[in-house]
């Protein structure tokens, strides 16, 4: 038994205050009247030995009250040994991001964290964690020694980008549920690309101890990498100048000005090879041109020749998908000329995919098999032939997407073909001389995915709309909207297929964004979303998510896919295939995928490339962070098993829980005490 | 009839001419019939002639025969003046429960004027003092007497200090006839001032009747614990213990009152003493008995 801040006893000096107001004060009570005092002497009492305490049950309850917030405030607790079941828990946590496969990082953290288990009492619970480019729980809080070093033992370098803020949101989820102190043991190589934005983030909780073990050296190795590739991922014509080529940037991180040669292999041939100066800690870009690929999926991939300290960062793998242009099908008014030459003078211009736009007018459609194009766009046609309109129903049942523009016309025919609503009024903006802007851009969203969008809304701040049809999205995703809350751009799933609404035109009637640059790129990525090429060939990060069937598919009606690791094997089990919706990619390489649709993909994965910048945490962010949890690390490899034989449970919530049943109990007894005493009638 | 003698009682009842009414023929019924006393012309005695005697009670029958000269006295016929002396002093308004003393002595004057009037058709008068005199109301018995002396009672708020010595001599200063004196006072002075003071208004043939009124609790007074008092009349303040009170209060007290009784009937007055929770028919009895004895 002890107090966690005696100082507060000195407040025992209230004590005197109930003994003031209860046998002090009462001497100089209210006076009693006599009649004469002439047989009456004075006679005082020596002291207050003599003076009797006046209610002494409320006396005693006021004491209590008193006594025990001042016992409160001083914070008492009993001291209780350690016992198995409520000892600190041990957290192990390896790092195995991709920067761990540097010489051997990866290795030394295995050891030493096999070492810190060995350490570990018999009866401490302890539990293993990976922290990659998803931090995986691989057992349960358990005192079983061997299943513990079993868990340790299977832990393999991963792909992944580690991130110390994932972290500490789990530690922060974790304190909830385990209320006992944690030791966190980590062991990383402390790179600094895994730091989140903000470093709140990274702060553990008050009941967690963090230990860091760090196997970096203190010296950083200089480190070449390809940083980023652009390739086009779908190729019609290898001659085409403005297509074929590819463009990788090669840059070092803590590097001296060299020269490095660069390759560009095709299928495991090396097809060019070019001599590129570096500067220090700078990058350059390197020019493939052309790209001679054969038909279908060609692996590809742009290495530094040469090596240095992190040789698995050197290449950067891509796909490129051959095959002969595909049909876009465009569907317009007859008098409609503009449209179909702003959309595919666009097209054209898009340098990722190749399409050739095949327009028509509303009227000669009518013969027409949507199941022969990519993808079918509805320009400003307030009605379709009926065999066409039925056609093009079932073509999206079956997975076919359609991108609906509305334009003018959509006056005179308030029903929307296949998007199932009506249009109750239109907002025609140049009546008031007030041109809308698009005020809401979610860049989320893949045909409007922008990186890094800039302060004018990602280049769409400038469109100014003139006419827009306003629609009941209902269960459809809005992902743009005028700033008057007009959705502009829609997209509704149906069965296996999308239907896209944009409720503006695409010509320059009805809005100015065909004249904006960011038109192309929207008809770029919008044809490479509906024809679906973007899933089928290109490059993807590690750990980021292929869609393998739509949320609205009948699991009867669609088939299995298949997945085919880097590594040549199936990471989907029998029934997952049957019903995965997506999966991630976890390893850097080739994953092929046979879709539902029976589409086939092949996709180059590579490692972030924060990965490669293998520059530590400064050490007084490392010694903020292991101060920032409860008790102060330090940055020790050992572990003191007898750190803490014994822990101090506080009372102060008991203590405070007499202190107020004393208050209520005070109250009751005063309250009837100081009654208003009525006269009886 | 008897509880409508109660103090208790009497203190419900907020109009003084009802309240004597109630109380006189309450007392009055409860008399049984006696010899010494009643309201008849009947003849009652023969009282040898001093100089100063009316010539008109003179028995001239008598003197013709004896040549002595006698005056006739009538049972009832006997009309005689009664004087009250209330005392309006601050001590008076002491209370350890209802009725307070004032008002005690209020219900006694009020019986006494309304037996003395309405029954044995005596004058009746008010002094009303405390270190003066704060009302006269000469005795008489024109008609409205009564309501005059009511309401004088009814003003007669305590206040100041009690000094005997003033008022009395004025009471003299009136006092032509001969009669019944009821000083009504808590009397807290010393009993040899008292009774010195009082003495002289025998002189003029006059029965002095000394009522004591008193509360229990300043007979018998009760504290628990050291208590802080308040004397009414001059504010002073000391702090008193339970002991003290126990003892050596009760037994001065006692004292006092001895003292006061002896002294006074060693004057050739009356005392009684007269405690707050006690029926008012002592107080009439009193009087009656004095009336009877030979006024």
């Amino acid at each position: 038994m002890g107090l966690l801040a005696p100082w507060f006893l000195g407040g025992l000096a209230a004590l005197g205050v109930p003994v003031f107001v209860h046998l002090l004060r009462r001497h100089i009570s209210i006076p009693r009247p006599v009649g004469s005092l002439m047989f009456f002497e004075r006679g005082t009492q020596s002291s207050t030995r003599h003076r009797r305490l006046r209610y002494l049950l409320l006396f005693a309850l006021r004491f209590a009250l008193i006594l025990l917030v001042i016992l409160a405030f001083a914070n008492p607790f009993i001291r209780r040994l350690n016992t198995a079941s409520n000892a600190r828990m041990l957290l192990i946590v390896v790092d195995n991001s991709f920067s761990m496969r540097v010489g051997t990082r990866f290795a030394d953290a295995r050891r030493l964290a096999l070492a810190t288990l060995a350490a570990k009492p018999r009866a401490q619970k302890a539990q293993i964690v990976v922290l990659g480019g998803q931090l995986e729980t691989l057992t349960q809080p358990i005192d079983d020694d061997a299943q513990l070093r079993a868990a340790l033992q299977s832990i393999q370098p991963g792909d992944g980008h580690a991130n110390f803020g994932e972290l500490g949101r789990y530690m922060r989820t974790l304190s909830e549920s385990v209320r006992s102190p944690i030791d966190l043991h980590l062991f990383s190589d402390m790179q600094r690309s895994a730091m989140p934005e903000n470093f709140a983030d990274m702060v553990m909780p008050a009941n967690v101890k963090l230990v860091l073990h760090s196997v970096a050296p203190s010296a950083v190795p200089p480190n070449w990498t390809i940083e980023s590739v652009s390739a086009p991922a779908e190729l019609s014509d290898p001659k085409d100048p403005k297509r074929s080529h590819v463009e990788a940037i090669v840059a070092g991180f803590g590097t001296p000005a060299t020269a490095k040669t660069v390759s560009l292999v095709i299928n495991g041939k090396v097809t060019a090879s070019h001599k590129v100066n570096i500067p220090a800690n700078g990058s350059a870009a390197v020019n493939f041109a052309p790209l001679n690929v054969g038909y279908g999926f060609n692996r590809c991939q742009v290495r530094i020749e040469g090596g240095d300290a992190f040789p698995a960062d050197d290449a950067s793998v891509f796909t490129v998908r051959r095959s002969d242009p595909e049909r876009v099908l465009f569907v317009h008014n007859a008098n409609d000329t503009r449209s179909p030459l702003y959309f595919g003078a666009a097209l054209d211009a898009a340098a990722h995919a190749s399409f050739v736009l095949q327009s028509v007018a509303a009227e000669q459609s009518t013969d027409l098999d949507p199941s022969n194009f990519a993808f079918v766009v509805l320009s400003d046609v307030p009605s379709l032939p009926s065999i066409f309109e039925h056609a093009l129903s079932t073509y999206v049942a079956g997975g076919g997407n359609v991108l609906i523009a509305l334009g003018t016309n959509s006056a005179r025919n308030p029903s929307i073909p296949l998007w199932g609503g009506n249009s109750h009024d239109v907002h025609d903006y140049t009546r008031t001389g007030n041109p809308a802007s698009i005020g809401q851009v979610d860049f989320t969203y893949p045909p409007l995915q922008q990186d890094q969008p800039g302060r004018d809304n990602g280049g769409w701040g400038d469109v100014k709309v003139l006419y827009a049809v306003p629609v009941d999205p209902g269960q459809a995703r809005v992902a743009a909207r005028l700033n008057d809350g007009t959705p502009l751009l829609l997209e509704k799933q149906i069965a296996e297929g999308r239907i896209l609404l944009f409720t503006s035109g695409l010509g320059n009637l009805t809005n100015d964004l065909p004249l904006h640059p960011v038109f192309v790129a929207f008809v770029d990525h919008i044809a490479r979303y509906l024809s679906g090429s973007d899933r089928l060939s290109g490059s993807r990060l590690v750990d980021s998510f292929v869609q393998l069937r739509s949320a609205t598919a009948s699991q009867a009606a669609a088939g299995a896919v298949e997945v085919i690791d880097p590594d040549g094997r199936r990471p989907l089990s029998l029934s997952e295939a049957r019903t995965a919706q997506s999966i991630r990619l976890q390893r850097a390489g080739f994953y092929q995928i046979h879709f539902a649709d029976g589409r086939d993909a092949v996709i180059g994965v590579n490692p972030d490339r924060r990965e490669s910048n293998l520059q530590p945490i400064p050490p007084d962010l490392l010694t903020l962070w292991t101060g920032s949890s409860a008790a102060p690390g330090g940055q020790s490899s050992g572990f003191a098993p007898g750190a803490s034989k014994f822990r101090n449970i506080s009372l102060w919530w008991y203590v405070m829980l007499l202190a107020m049943v004393a208050a209520l109990a005070q109250t009751a007894v005063a309250s009837g005490y100081m009654g208003t005493q009525r006269e009886e009638p | 009839m008897q509880r409508f003698l109660d103090p208790e009682v009497l203190a419900g009842i907020s109009s003084l001419d009802l309240l004597a009414k109630t109380v006189v023929d309450g007392f009055v019924a409860g008399l049984h019939r006696s010899p010494d006393f009643g309201f008849s012309q009947e003849f009652a005695e023969y009282r040898a002639y001093t100089p100063g005697d009316d010539l008109r009670h003179v028995d001239w029958n008598l003197f013709a025969r004896t040549e002595r000269c006698y005056l006739k006295r009538y049972r009832g016929e006997t009309n005689s003046q009664l004087t009250i002396l209330l005392d309006a002093s601050n001590s008076m308004q002491y209370t350890s429960g209802p009725p307070p003393k004032m008002d005690y002595a209020r219900y006694i004057a009020a019986s006494l004027f309304y037996l003395a009037i309405r029954n044995q058709r005596d004058a009746a008068g008010l002094i009303v003092f405390d270190d003066e005199v704060r009302e006269y109301i000469r005795p008489s018995t024109r008609p409205g007497q009564l309501a005059r002396l009511f309401a004088g009672l009814e003003h007669a708020e305590p206040r100041a200090r009690t000094d005997f010595a003033k008022p009395l001599r004025h009471f003299q200063n009136f006092l032509h006839r001969r009669g019944i004196a009821i000083v009504i006072s808590d009397f807290y002075e010393s009993p040899e001032i008292i009774v010195n003071t009082i003495a002289p208004l025998r002189f003029h043939g006059n029965e002095v009747v000394l009522f004591h009124i008193l509360d229990p609790q300043e007979i018998r007074p009760v504290i628990k614990s050291s208590s802080l008092l308040v004397d009414l009349e001059t504010d002073q303040r000391i702090e008193v213990v339970p002991d003290y009170v126990k003892t050596t209060y009760r037994a001065k007290v006692d004292a006092h009152i001895e003292e006061l009784r002896s002294r006074t009937l060693a004057a050739g007055m009356d005392y009684q003493l007269l405690v707050t929770n006690q029926s008012l028919d002592t107080a009439l009895r009193e009087y009656l008995t004095l009336r009877q004895a030979g006024n």
